[in-house]
């Protein structure tokens, strides 16, 4: 009994295994980490796909293929990479002030509809391009404002961002789907959906791919420079460490926050109207399609850095890419497919943590001290 | 490190690279055969579902055996949102070298027609659809059937099994395919059973299990206790059989999901037209614009009886109806019929006949009650 608890007391002093932050970490080792995940991620996949009972090499080899093997789906890939930057600079913006906007989603679907509706009720009263430059105004004034709202109620009530800006998305949501079934449907007593764009409301084609790839890109620049090199971009970022420090320097908290925000709803508003006046050509429940949440994956992976964030959401693109490729040519279903994706990031937001921390075994204390 | 990364990436790039060249198949032109045609689908869901894209692609595989085709010559492209990602999915088919695409959710239209238009050496094939004779390009094709009056037949094996008296109807959007739909399965049971009523539910989407299995239970705690469905999966059905209640399943034989309550289900055989449309490419005979088959020709009716569950004389009932419709002599739209509203919408002596594939019959019937909306 005796030596049971004095055994008991030992383990509360040194449990099996602690985790300790790093102090300080060579980015040599940071990427030795980061390849060796990729490389667990990789065998992981491949172990599943031989579950499934294929050949891991050919269905990878089949990714690759389905991303890059014709203009076509090359085309496709950025397509789904561009409104995938967008967002993902939309919620660096607000993560950088650790404020938790999770309202991408719906900042882009107010966008979208804002955009819309110019679209589908406006397009013969002025000329193609001034048309496309008020949908562009109209989404991003929507997007800001979709983002303020939360934004208001955080610096005046101090009402938790999270559940805020998460709520909001679905609201936007259901007033899709109200328009499709109610005032907006194409034809009444028809099908529920709305009517496609006419072609002035359309966004060009550069490259074979509509004009949003040169607009996310250079929006990449904007908010590097922003974040880097402006007052407000430090503000933001003095926030985010402590708003005690910023009120203590004087900074108007409130404002840095409700300005911040509308930035940042205005992002994904942009990214809603290129997705309806560029992709999708129409507005539908699809128009965000989750891609507000991806983005918080692809922020976080990029540690809110914009230039980062475009090697990131390509490699996303292109495993959402092939992962569909896979689906049709190995007739794996889609929800393996998404497993196998999300082994991927699982690895790859996995090994973050031991950027950060490192394990100490009981046993191998002394090679951890050493190390 | 830096060095084994440098190899690293190498070989991956010379990997993709040779994977792109084996991809790259030369598309020349000439006659198509049964040899070196492929044919392109395009599904809203996957086989997953044991109903809508299970059972259409059911109809693909024996329209292979029947035609003797390879594997590869079938490509299809599942859980393809009604979105651009159809508009990517079908370029994608083209770029594969189809020479006849297969869509099969409504909402693909619009995308379709506009491929149609860009590559006139292609045929387009789009189920549900009514846009194929106001296009009038000669490589849109349209195709759907008679399914109000598989629905119909369902109906009589409802209305004589329900006790009391109140049908449920899990319906997917609020429009005229479903809106016939349920309007038939209605007349259907009403002609066996005269003091039979109906509730119905929106779920808003073709496929989304939960919300259908929240509306079965739902229209069970109102008191139905027989339900027909139209939506994509088995949710409906399995609802029902957890409830001790009854259902009549839609698109494919529904009764492996639940054996101990679905009587019977109506069901398409999208086969029929599968081999009719590819053989018509292979012998150089034009595609119908807008095609449409019924129980007559095989293209709809309903599955097997549940001889365990149904109600007696029902075998009978529908045997004799179905009868009646093959030979004409039972119209299922037949006035004089009154929508909910109590307005006279088909008069007395007069026949609603279907003037396209897709229906277009959206008068919700007397006797009908949409919950929530």
């Amino acid at each position: 009994m005796n030596l049971i608890r004095s055994r008991s007391a030992v383990e509360k002093k040194e449990p099996f295994v602690r985790m300790v932050k790093r102090s300080g970490i060579t980015w040599r080792k940071a990427y030795l980490i980061r390849a060796l995940a990729l490389i667990c991620a990789l065998l992981t996949g491949a172990l599943i796909i031989l579950l499934l009972g294929h050949n891991p090499v050919s269905v990878y080899a089949d990714m690759i293929k389905g991303s890059f093997g014709s203009r076509i789906s090359r085309i496709e890939t950025i397509k789904i990479a561009i409104p995938l930057l967008g967002s993902s600079l939309c919620v660096a913006l607000a993560f950088k002030m650790k404020f938790w906007n999770i309202g991408a989603e719906g900042q882009i679907l107010a966008g979208a509809i804002a955009a819309s509706y110019i679209a589908l009720f406006h397009h013969q009263s002025m000329p193609g391009p001034l048309l496309l430059i008020f949908m562009f105004l109209v989404a991003v004034l929507a997007g800001g404002l979709w983002g303020l709202i939360p934004a208001v109620f955080k610096a005046r009530f101090n009402i938790n961002e999270t559940l805020f800006t998460l709520m909001f998305n679905y609201i936007a949501l259901g007033f899709i789907n109200y328009l499709q079934n109610g005032p907006w449907k194409e034809i009444p007593g028809g099908f529920p959906k709305i009517a496609m764009f006419a072609f002035d409301a359309r966004l060009p084609k550069v490259f074979g791919v509509h004009i949003g790839w040169i607009i996310v890109l250079a929006l990449v620049f904007l908010v590097y420079g922003y974040m880097k090199y402006t007052k407000h971009g430090y503000e933001i970022s003095v926030v985010g460490e402590s708003s005690n420090t910023a009120l203590y320097a004087g900074m108007n908290v409130r404002k840095i926050i409700i300005r911040t925000m509308f930035i940042s709803g205005a992002i994904a508003g942009l990214v809603g109207f290129m997705q309806v006046s560029g992709s999708d050509y129409t507005l539908t429940n699809y128009t965000a399609n989750g891609v507000g949440f991806t983005a918080i994956t692809v922020a976080w992976l990029s540690k809110l850095n914009p230039l980062i964030m475009v090697a990131v959401s390509a490699f996303l693109a292109i495993l959402q890419k092939g992962s569909n490729r896979i689906q049709t040519d190995f007739k794996i279903p889609a929800s393996a497919a998404s497993l196998l994706t999300g082994t991927i990031l699982f690895f790859m937001l996995g090994c973050e943590f031991f950027i950060t921390y490192k394990l100490i075994f009981r046993k191998g204390q002394k090679n951890g001290r050493n190390r | 490190m830096k060095r084994i990364l440098v190899v690293l990436l190498c070989a991956v790039m010379v990997f993709s690279l040779a994977a792109c060249k084996k991809g790259e198949k030369s598309k020349n032109g000439g006659d198509i055969t049964s040899e070196n045609i492929k044919i392109g689908f395009v599904h809203i869901g996957d086989s997953s579902d044991k109903g809508y894209t299970y059972n259409h692609d059911l109809g693909t595989k024996n329209m292979q055996k029947a035609l003797g085709l390879k594997d590869e010559q079938i490509i299809n492209k599942y859980n393809i949102p009604e979105s651009s990602a159809c508009d990517t999915a079908i370029r994608e088919l083209v770029d594969a070298g189809c020479n006849i695409i297969f869509a099969t959710s409504f909402g693909f239209e619009d995308y379709m027609i506009a491929i149609a238009k860009e590559y006139s050496n292609i045929q387009f094939c789009h189920a549900t659809g009514y846009k194929a004779k106001d296009t009038a390009l000669p490589n849109y094709h349209n195709y759907f059937g008679n399914i109000f009056e598989a629905r119909y037949l369902s109906g009589i094996a409802a209305g004589l099994k329900t006790e009391t008296n109140v049908l449920g109807y899990v319906a997917a959007m609020p429009y005229a395919e479903v809106i016939s739909g349920y309007d038939a399965f209605y007349l259907g049971a009403l002609s066996v059973n005269p003091d039979v009523t109906m509730k119905v539910i929106y779920t808003n989407d073709w496929n989304y299990p939960p919300a259908e299995m929240q509306a079965a239970q739902a229209l069970i705690d109102a008191g139905c206790d027989v339900l027909g469905q139209h939506c994509d999966s088995t949710a409906t059905m399995t609802t029902a059989e957890a409830n001790n209640a009854w259902g009549v399943g839609y698109n494919s034989d529904m009764i492996e999901a639940a054996p101990n309550a679905v009587l019977t289900s109506a069901v398409w055989d999208w086969s029929k037209y599968l081999i009719f449309a590819v053989s018509s490419l292979l012998e150089g005979t034009p595609i119908p614009t807008d095609w449409s088959g019924g129980i007559k020709d095989g293209v709809c009716d309903v599955s097997a009886l549940n001889e365990n569950v149904i109600a007696p004389g029902t075998a009978d009932a529908i045997n004799a109806a179905r009868d009646n419709i093959i030979a004409g002599d039972l119209q299922v739209f037949k006035g004089p019929l009154y929508d909910n509203q109590d307005n006279l919408v088909v008069e007395d002596g007069a026949v609603f006949i279907e003037p396209q594939s897709a229906p277009s019959f959206s008068h919700v019937l007397k006797g009908i009650e949409i919950i929530g909306g």
